[in-house]
């Protein structure tokens, strides 16, 4: 073995324990029927879990659930984050204050920012909907048709610094040169930011939605801790469909093939999003 | 399940009460009955000589620190045995004890098991069979505990667990706000939406309801159920509540929701509740027996409101009841050791402690112990739970409980919502739980 493989090797022996482990026993239970409370009966059923989970009107509900979630989560903390961003690269004073202060949402644990919204919102007895009332107006924050969206309003106050940061940091990155050009040729703010800014941050930005896709895709906390799924299923995610599935109803087979469907999902998503990068890039 | 939030209030009196007995009590005997306010003695069937280290895993609850705190009496009568109580949060225990029931080496020794899960657990035959070891057991006396609580222990004819504390559910409504309306409790479902439209007011609701998708949509509705008439299961042992009186129930549930209930609440469950009606923003709720002496605890959570709570059956009398079982693990190395702590703390004396200490009762005889009305919380608040636990039943029994329970307050919850009709809700919910059990 040569030197480098040798130096490869500890992290490989890491990985392989660390992720590859779960991953292969996880698709072996995705393949048998195996249920916690049966483990004496368990054998392989080959991809009957597949086609169970396929045929399954309520994870396709999930799924249509959580790419609803994540879409709008991210594209609001996107545009949010953009614009705290380019305030936050123009102040002059307090910058340290500022930043530490807008980052705080994001140390603090998603389930208790769950458990921290439902009583804030809470017709009542929560502090905002007692307010919203001085003046007039009354909205169920967890009823039909809203509770998803009061989710991923929670989701952009919590995980927008985190935009925030990215963003931040790829705008200070970049070089002056074209924007002093810009200012020069007497190029609107709104110009530059779409021809010089935009473009120039396609690979953050790129990174930064998928990493935040990637994180909202989990979402479980605020379901857990607020709706529980509900009003009905409108605000099942898939993640808390597939706990239900495998830790509150013993399902681990068929928990796993749902799970390995996703991944299969998002892998092919996040693959079209690089080639598409790749090719901007290329052209 | 239910008991998220238990009477921290009562908790300090409760040891109090526990301590005070503990010092009152002689050291340990070896007699095998338990009778009288004495100090819980040793089981007849497991010799004072047993011993081993028996982990428990609990629920943070008031009902657990009251058992902790009768562990150094429990240890004068078994010195040799070490139980060690570790309490986490509901959610994280029915994994860990999953895990722990199929370990070569178990990592709990003795667990408690929530109603839902019973009739898995002993199938799978994770839980070792008590029979033999309850007719072992002199002045146990097993057929003292409340029936219904006994046969949700009762798995294929043999028992696999003994009943820990109850969490049945009753009408709890403010005495003073019934009195100013000239109302009486309600004996019928019909009733109970009169009132609590009549109790509607703008500063308070009528009824705090706790329609949350799931298991507490499910819960609440099924004492609706019960109120109407119906009846969860039919003689065939099957789930049948598309019925008219199941119709009934959720037509009465999601008109009093829409008319009588705090404005969107549709995702409320017990906390939400709670603190409406302690903060006199409800005028009444369905919620567990054991809240009542939280809210009438003076200087608790309901301030000036404390003592003008009363408990109530439900309209009809028969409610849902809750329960949780302390079982002995089949692989767990020291079943004897498990034995001598489980059956002298349920035993009769080990119960009265218990409840004297704020724990929620199991057995009829505690029920109506002057002794325990005295130091505990009266006997009006211990009829009323005798009148719960006498005719209640639970939401499931049989396979896969907490899946069915789950499907069923989905569809509950959907129909209060508007998303569905009652009729679907209904024929759906049906459905479904039986799909679910049958498999």
């Amino acid at each position: 073995m040569s030197f480098r493989n040798r130096m490869l090797a500890p992290l490989l022996v890491l990985f392989a324990a660390a992720v590859g482990y779960p991953l292969i026993y996880s698709f072996y239970l995705s393949l048998t029927n195996y249920s916690i409370i049966h483990p004496k009966t368990t054998h392989l059923v080959g991809a009957d879990q597949y086609v169970r989970a396929i045929h399954d009107p309520d994870y396709w509900s999930a799924l249509r659930v959580t790419f609803i979630f994540v879409i709008c989560s991210v594209l609001l903390e996107l545009c949010v984050g953009m614009a705290l961003a380019l305030a936050l690269q123009r102040q002059r004073w307090a910058r340290n204050f500022t930043r530490s202060f807008l980052l705080s949402p994001m140390f603090v644990t998603p389930i208790a920012v769950g458990l921290m919204f439902r009583f804030l919102l809470n017709q009542q007895l929560g502090v905002i909907p007692t307010l919203l009332a001085k003046v007039g107006v009354t909205y169920d924050f967890f009823g039909v048709d809203r509770a998803l969206f009061s989710l991923v309003v929670i989701d952009v106050w919590q995980w927008t610094p985190f935009m925030v940061l990215l963003l931040l940091a790829g705008l200070e990155s970049l070089p002056r040169q074209p924007f002093e050009a810009a200012r020069v040729d007497g190029a609107s703010p709104f110009y530059t930011f779409r021809r010089i800014t935009v473009p120039m941050m396609s690979s953050v930005l790129t990174v930064a939605v998928l990493i935040r896709s990637l994180d909202a895709m989990k979402v479980f906390e605020y379901v857990y801790a607020i709706t529980r799924g509900g009003p009905g299923t409108q605000t099942q995610t898939a993640q808390y469909f597939i706990y239900q599935t495998g830790i509150t109803f013993f399902k681990l087979g068929l928990a796993s093939a749902m799970a390995y469907i996703l991944l299969a999902m998002v892998m092919v998503v996040i693959v079209i999003l690089f080639r598409s990068v790749e090719r901007a890039k290329n052209a | 399940m239910g008991s998220t939030l238990r009477r921290r209030a009562m908790l300090a009196a409760g040891l109090s009460a526990v301590i005070g007995l503990t010092a009152a009590c002689s050291s340990g005997t070896t007699t095998g009955t338990d009778s009288g306010s004495a100090a819980p003695s040793a089981s007849g069937s497991v010799p004072t000589t047993v011993s081993g280290t028996v982990r428990v895993l609990m629920e943070g609850v008031p009902d657990t620190d009251v058992v902790k705190a009768m562990l150094p009496e429990f240890n004068k009568v078994y010195p040799n045995v070490n139980v060690q109580i570790e309490s986490i949060v509901y959610d994280q225990i029915k994994d860990k004890i999953v895990a722990s029931f199929q370990a070569p080496q178990p990592t709990y020794d003795l667990a408690i098991i929530d109603n839902p899960w019973m009739g898995d657990f002993a199938r799978a035959g994770f839980l070792a069979p008590l029979d033999d070891r309850i007719a072992a057991t002199p002045g146990y006396n097993y057929d003292d505990f409340a029936k219904p609580l006994r046969d949700i222990g009762t798995v294929d004819g043999k028992v696999y667990g003994v009943p820990f504390y109850n969490y049945g559910l009753g009408l709890i409504f403010r005495k003073d706000l019934y009195a100013k309306a000239g109302l009486q409790p309600p004996t019928t479902l019909d009733e109970l939406a009169a009132d609590a439209a009549k109790l509607n007011t703008a500063g308070t609701a009528g009824i705090a309801m706790q329609p949350q998708r799931g298991y507490k949509a499910f819960e609440e509705w099924g004492n609706y159920l019960f109120a109407a008439g119906g009846s969860i299961y039919g003689s065939d042992n099957k789930v049948h509540i598309n019925t008219p009186e199941g119709k009934k129930a959720l037509e009465t549930y999601i008109s009093m929701y829409k008319s009588s209930a705090p404005a969107n609440s549709l995702n409320w469950a017990f906390d939400e509740a709670l603190r409406s009606v302690s903060a006199g923003k409800s005028a009444q709720m369905v919620s567990y027996n054991w809240m009542l002496p939280t809210l009438n605890k003076s200087g608790g959570q309901s301030g000036a409101l404390a003592g003008n709570f009363a408990l109530s059956t439900m309209p009809g009398g028969k409610q849902v009841l809750g329960l949780w079982d302390w079982a002995i693990p089949a692989n767990s190395k020291v079943s004897d050791a498990d034995w001598a702590f489980v059956s002298w703390l349920t035993s009769p004396s080990g119960e009265k402690a218990r409840v004297i200490a704020g724990g929620a009762p199991t057995r009829n005889s505690i029920l109506t112990d002057p002794e325990v009305a005295a130091k505990g919380y009266g006997a009006e608040y211990y009829a009323a739970v005798a009148k719960i636990l006498g005719n209640s039943a639970p939401l499931c029994s049989g396979s896969n409980c907490d899946e069915m329970i789950t499907a069923v307050g989905t569809e509950i919850n959907a129909a209060v919502a508007g998303q569905e009709s009652v009729d679907d809700a209904l024929k759906n919910a049906e459905d479904k739980a039986n799909q679910i059990q049958a498999q």
